[in-house]
């Protein structure tokens, strides 16, 4: 034990003076969480799993504006009014063009007076026979930001309809009402029987019956933290920075393999394992600060950029295994990568590119669900994706520490597998 | 080094080092760096390998030093082999690759730590013997600076030095004076006869003709792998004629280049 601390040890001294080891290890994921945040919170946007933010313009002024808002108000918008005095149509449809807003909506002048003259005419219309000669409807503006996702478009759309059918239907019953209580009016009841039960019917109409029930994501547990770009990418990015650390690993095997080092290691009363888990041991320390540092960026620094912070719920021991686990399959594949390879340059370039190919195909630039079919099922195959499906079931879904076992053992076994091999090619060459 | 009584040492007799028919292969196409290769070297004695670029001088001091086992054939170290008792072999000899093997982002005082605690030391005794090889090296006074910072010669000295540092009984150096100055040279000669006459068996290859008729007791001249003549120098020069073992050495091997 003593002696893999002294390993450890001096693999750690030999990292601190390799500053740009160190920058590589440290700054790279920490720049890349910031800036796949960033870009994918705009993402997120555009894809409406923010607030959608809405431009109205109301030339009307006349109470369908504000019944609208009042509609859309308790839906997930955030609604910036603008003057008419000051803006007009056009500059409100520069505005969502230009991105600024994901919606715009205008009412037209003269729309309440219209809503308020159909509304009124709407018996005698009923009495006239042919339904074809129906005046138009009455037309309300809407302009899209161009880089919405149609799904997006199409929700919007229908939520801006239902309102607004929602308000004429409010129109309607209250014209009805009236004409109800005159009729009943002339045939004096009234008087007798007290206020007619059709007060207040127009609100009655205007109110849902049907509530659907958002399940929170299908999400188990209550604490679970809202699902965004950081939940994501913080141990994404995290994981993707420690399976970086491979290279400095084959990078010091090499070193040591290249130079007479690994003859006088192989002279010297210990073996190969135990040289193999100095490095590890080192390298798990690196890689518990790499998701520490990752970790701290995301709770501390994101909340001042404008991102929602990192939340860490629920089971912070089972998070730290994951670590742990992830660190030891990293470290697996840096000293089979040490041994298999010639060159430092070799084991660079394949490492980088197994790495890269490894984080496309787990999910940490894109999302598994986003992908394909068959790449979905090809996912497994790596080991980021283990470490990333065991995160969010952490940290996203808020499953406790049972349901990552399986990935916490697909990870031990790939170590055993990569120290078997390196152990092997050590022991013949 | 050793403060054991030397005369001691003298009295044991018997083999430190015995090769039986060694065959190494690196690739199962190329013709064998080791071929048949027989060696025998008792305890006490300065025994030179003397061979050309390729002769497989560095793949003989791997497979004594435990490197890799051969292909075929049997070693022995002071009785022990190394299938059997790695371990126990590790304890006693010590080696000094060719290239040099020391981490360059170390100093000289971290190097020797380091290694030495993977002796198993520690504490005082750890702190004694790394200055005894601070001092073997020349370079207590520069044990803080970085390896890199090192001149070719220093580093040298102390690759040499970190061999010595459990105080081996038998010493594999693989020419350990390549590329340095007369001093350093001069130096390490004074100190590895008198780590010899302290009883330490040393092995060593070289090239350099003179170096190897200055130190050692008997050399074997080892060629494709295989050791073609053995004995004491002075004999050998007597025997074949020649005036010194440069013309004995080209008589023997040829005049073409033997690496290609
Ligand atoms: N790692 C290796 N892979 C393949 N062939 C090798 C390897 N190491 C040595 N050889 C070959 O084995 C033969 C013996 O090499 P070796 O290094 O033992 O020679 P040497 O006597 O030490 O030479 P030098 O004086 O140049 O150090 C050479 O033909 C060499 O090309
Ligand atoms: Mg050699």
């Amino acid at each position: 034990m003593r002696k893999i601390i002294t390993t450890a040890g001096k693999e750690l001294l030999l990292l601190k003076r390799d500053r740009t080891g160190l920058l590589v290890l440290f700054l790279m994921p920490a720049i890349l969480v910031i800036v796949i945040t960033l870009v994918q919170e705009n993402v997120m946007e555009l894809t409406g799993q923010k607030n959608t933010r809405l431009l109205f313009l109301d030339l009307d002024e006349g109470g369908l504006g504000n019944s609208l808002r009042g509609r859309l108000s308790d839906n997930n918008f955030a609604i910036v009014v603008w003057d008419k005095r000051q803006k007009n149509s056009d500059a409100l449809q520069a505005a969502v063009a230009a991105g600024d807003y994901q919606v715009g909506v205008v009412i037209p002048e003269k729309s309440s007076h219209k809503l308020q003259q159909r509304t009124e005419g709407m018996l005698e219309e009923s009495k006239a026979d042919d339904m074809k000669n129906a005046p138009g409807k009455i037309p309300v503006d809407v302009f899209f930001d161009p880089g919405i996702m149609p799904g997006l478009r199409s929700g919007l759309t229908a939520q801006l309809q239902m309102a607004l059918e929602t308000i004429a239907m409010e129109a309607k019953i209250t014209v009805l009402e009236r004409k109800v209580t005159e009729i009943v009016g002339q045939f004096g009841l009234a008087r007798d029987a007290g206020p007619l039960p059709t007060a207040g019917l127009a609100a009655l109409f205007g109110r849902q019956l049907f509530a659907l029930q958002d399940g929170g994501d299908s999400a188990r547990a209550g604490t679970t933290p809202p699902y965004n770009p950081v939940q994501q990418n913080v141990p994404a990015w995290a994981l993707f920075g420690m399976f970086f650390t491979a290279i400095p690993i084959a990078g010091a095997i090499l070193q040591e393999r290249r130079s007479g080092i690994w003859i006088r290691l192989a002279s010297l009363p210990v073996s190969h394992l135990l040289l193999f888990a100095g490095k590890v041991v080192a390298y798990m320390g690196v890689c518990l600060c790499q998701f520490l540092l990752i970790g701290l960026i995301g709770v501390f620094l994101f909340p001042y950029i404008g991102l929602p912070a990192f939340v860490v719920a629920g089971h912070p021991l089972a998070v730290l295994l994951t670590v742990l686990f992830s660190s030891l399959a990293a470290c697996g594949f840096g000293i089979v990568l040490g041994m298999a390879c010639k060159t430092y340059e070799q084991a660079s370039t394949l490492g980088s590119t197994v790495v890269v190919a490894s984080a496309a195909i787990g999910g940490i630039m894109v999302p598994v669900y986003a992908m394909p079919q068959t790449m979905q099922q090809i996912s497994i195959i790596s080991p980021l994706n283990w470490g990333l499906t065991a995160f969010q079931d952490l940290l996203v879904r808020g499953y406790g520490g049972a349901a990552i076992v399986d990935d916490l053992g697909r990870m031990t076994l790939f170590f055993l597998l990569c120290i078997l091999f390196a152990w092997k090619l050590a022991r013949t060459r | 080094m050793n403060a054991r009584n030397p005369s001691l040492y003298k009295k044991e007799s018997g083999i430190a080092l015995e090769a039986n028919s060694l065959v190494k292969r690196y690739n199962k196409s190329s013709r064998p760096a080791l071929n048949d290769f027989d060696l025998q070297v008792n305890k006490g004695e300065f025994f030179g390998l003397l061979g050309t670029n390729g002769a497989g001088k560095t793949t003989a001091v791997s497979v004594f030093s435990g490197f890799f086992p051969p292909d075929s054939g049997t070693v022995s170290i002071m009785g022990m082999d190394f299938r059997r008792q790695a371990h126990k072999i590790r304890q006693i000899i010590g080696v000094v690759p060719q290239e040099i093997a020391l981490y360059d982002k170390l100093s000289a005082r971290e190097n020797l730590s380091f290694f030495g605690r993977l002796y198993g030391f520690g504490g005082k005794l750890l702190e004694a013997r790394i200055d005894l090889c601070l001092q073997f090296a020349g370079l207590t006074d520069q044990a803080t600076r970085l390896v890199s910072a090192y001149s070719g010669g220093m580093k040298r000295r102390l690759n040499l030095a970190t061999g010595l540092l459990h105080a081996p009984q038998i010493l594999f150096l693989d020419e350990p004076t390549v590329g340095i100055d007369t001093q350093s040279r001069h130096l390490i000669h004074k100190q590895l006869t008198a780590l010899n006459l302290a009883g330490i068996t040393i092995l060593y290859t070289t090239h350099y003709m003179e170096e190897a008729q200055e130190l050692c007791s008997r050399i074997g001249i080892i060629d494709g792998g295989k050791i073609i003549l053995q004995g004491k120098p002075n004999r050998l020069l007597q025997q074949s004629g020649s005036r010194n073992l440069e013309e004995l050495f080209l008589d023997l091997t040829g005049k073409q280049l033997r690496d290609t």
